[in-house]
């Protein structure tokens, strides 16, 4: 247990209690009482059983299961301090929030019809949904789990990130075949980016480029942070999914993107301008989730047939574990 | 008259049962009902299926329901935890709620447009009104919210605090003054108005023999 004993804090009440407040000294004084940090854990989110597996990164053996009390869970958001995690449920419209040390829904908030990813900002005070059947993104506040309010954007909104510095979201929309550019101090859109059929998933990469993959045209493309202008793209396959980065070896980092249909990860480098294939790891079925750890060595990959997670060695590509998780796995986010 | 005993053992029942259930959005289970309307109230549940008040009567309503007035209409509706909200004409709004572990139901109303009067009664309730732009909490209060075509929600509190949040800040307004809330500010400083002026078009609503 992460508490003081109940006797020591009972009988430094009692002292308190009798001595008064005035003169406290300060071995009396309330002690803040940090519960040690949860070590680094995989969560993983499966859309079919509306659920969340939990692995430990470390040994890769299942911690638990967590019901997220909605359905069709699809997105997940963790906190900086690995303490809250947050997921969409596309059917639900509502965002489960989990206490990762009690491995529980402890919220369930209603952002929308079909809620399907969320961010948080880089301050994880405000966590923003984006809701593909009502073309918004709702604004939570991560304390009070309140609405604040909502933004609407472009036709079925998808794909969500924040920019390094904060003063930027994107959001890239299926319908309108874009990225729109929000000014986070005003919540107007101020850019609208073309970037080709169904865009789809949105990652800001280490140097701030914007990275998004194109589900109808089976290419990532790569957005100028400062321009806010498309300065590359790649085909790599039918159904590319989601994107994380790595280094193999000296190599990188590399945009590490999971290609559906061809049951493969593949390791794009080189300019923004001028991207090429450094890597090819051949994965399980469905390959969908991807994320990597802090040093960029491991990818942690879920496959949306095979209901499994797979831990991946970038420098050897080797597959170091395989753990089963629930039906129709999503995505996966790790903690630090 | 229930002992002490009985009644912390009837809470830890309902407790179980909330615990058990988890979230509270069942759309079998009554939240309240419409209980009067000048004009048609339109209530449209979650299938697309629609029903509607005509005068004074007891529809029941669910979560997920989607509730709208014409511009010739008004409406009263009554929460079971003792919240009464009208709504006055060109409103609608959908009814939602967020579960919290341990925590009573927070019952929500998203504000699409129009205007919206609302009074709780009977202890602490917790409630919140949702606009496009802005938030507002209660526990225990009269205030009236009206959202105009922009998104910009006036707030007016009649009696009460009420905690008026946007994404850029959260600020306490209290009785008999008025704020402004828009996208993209935090919410304006309370300035002094005639609350009571506010809730003057619900009077027919909620006093018919008058």
């Amino acid at each position: 247990m992460n508490v003081l004993p109940r006797s020591l804090t009972l009988a430094a009440s009692l002292i308190v209690g009798l001595s008064g407040c005035a003169d406290r000294p300060d071995w009396l004084q309330p002690i803040n009482y940090e519960p040690p940090p949860l070590p680094p854990r995989i969560y993983v989110a499966n859309e079919s059983t509306n659920d969340v597996s939990v692995i430990d990164a470390t040994t890769f053996q299942p911690v638990g299961t967590i019901a997220t009390k909605n359905h069709s869970t699809h997105d997940l958001a963790i906190s900086r301090d690995g303490r809250r995690l947050y997921a969409t449920n596309l059917a639900s419209g509502r965002i489960s929030v989990i206490d990762t040390r009690k491995l529980e829904t402890i919220a369930s908030i209603y952002t929308g019809e079909r809620c399907h990813v969320v961010a948080l900002t880089n301050d994880n005070n405000q966590l923003w949904v984006a809701n593909i059947g009502e073309n918004t993104i709702s604004i939570i506040d991560t304390t009070t789990f309140r609405i604040l309010g909502t933004i609407p954007v472009g036709k079925g909104p998808t794909g969500l990130a924040f920019s390094h510095d904060g003063r930027f979201a994107y959001v890239s929309s299926q319908g309108d075949k874009s990225v729109g550019v929000i000014d986070t101090s005003t919540h107007q859109v101020v850019k609208t980016i073309p970037v080709g059929a169904n865009p789809h998933f949105l990652v800001v990469s280490r140097d701030g480029h914007v990275w998004g993959v194109n589900t109808g045209e089976n290419d990532v493309y790569v957005l100028d942070p400062e321009t806010h202008e498309k300065v590359g793209t790649f085909v790599v396959g039918d159904k590319p999914q989601q994107i994380a980065f790595g280094y193999k070896g000296t190599q990188g980092p590399l945009a590490y993107v999971t290609v559906g249909s061809q049951n493969k990860v593949v390791g794009l480098g080189g300019d923004p301008k001028n991207l090429k294939i450094v890597d090819e790891i051949a994965v399980g079925e469905g390959p969908n989730g991807i994320w990597s750890n802090p040093e960029g060595t491991r990818l942690f990959v879920a496959h949306d047939k095979g209901n499994e997670i797979r831990v991946i060695d970038t420098g050897t590509g080797q597959t170091l574990a395989t753990v089963p998780v629930g039906r129709k796995p999503i995505r996966v986010v790790v903690s630090r | 008259m229930m002992t002490t005993g009985q009644l912390a053992a009837t809470a830890g029942i309902v407790g179980l049962f909330l615990g058990f259930t988890g979230i509270s959005n069942a759309q079998n289970v009554p939240v309240g009902s419409a209980t009067n309307a000048i004009g048609t109230l339109t209530i449209v549940r979650t299938d697309g299926v629609e029903q509607r008040l005509q005068g004074k009567g007891n529809v029941p309503l669910y979560e997920g329901d989607a509730l709208k007035t014409d511009g010739n209409s008004q409406a009263l509706i009554e929460f079971k935890e003792g919240i009464q909200v009208a709504l006055n004409e060109s409103t609608s709004f959908k009814l939602l709620s967020r579960w919290e572990q341990d925590k009573p139901t927070t019952r929500i109303l998203r504000l699409k447009q129009g205007e919206v009067w609302a009074k709780t009664s009977g202890g602490p309730k917790l409630f919140e009104v949702e606009t496009p732009v802005a938030t507002a909490a209660v526990k225990e209060t009269e205030f009236n919210l009206k959202v105009q075509d922009d998104g910009q929600s006036i707030l007016t509190v009649i009696e009460g605090v009420v905690s008026f949040g946007t994404p850029f800040g959260t600020c306490p307004i209290r009785t008999d003054t008025i704020s402004y809330g828009v996208r993209g500010k935090k919410c304006t400083k309370p300035a002094e108005t005639d609350a009571k002026a506010a809730r003057s078009w619900t009077d027919a609503l909620r006093m018919p023999g008058k």
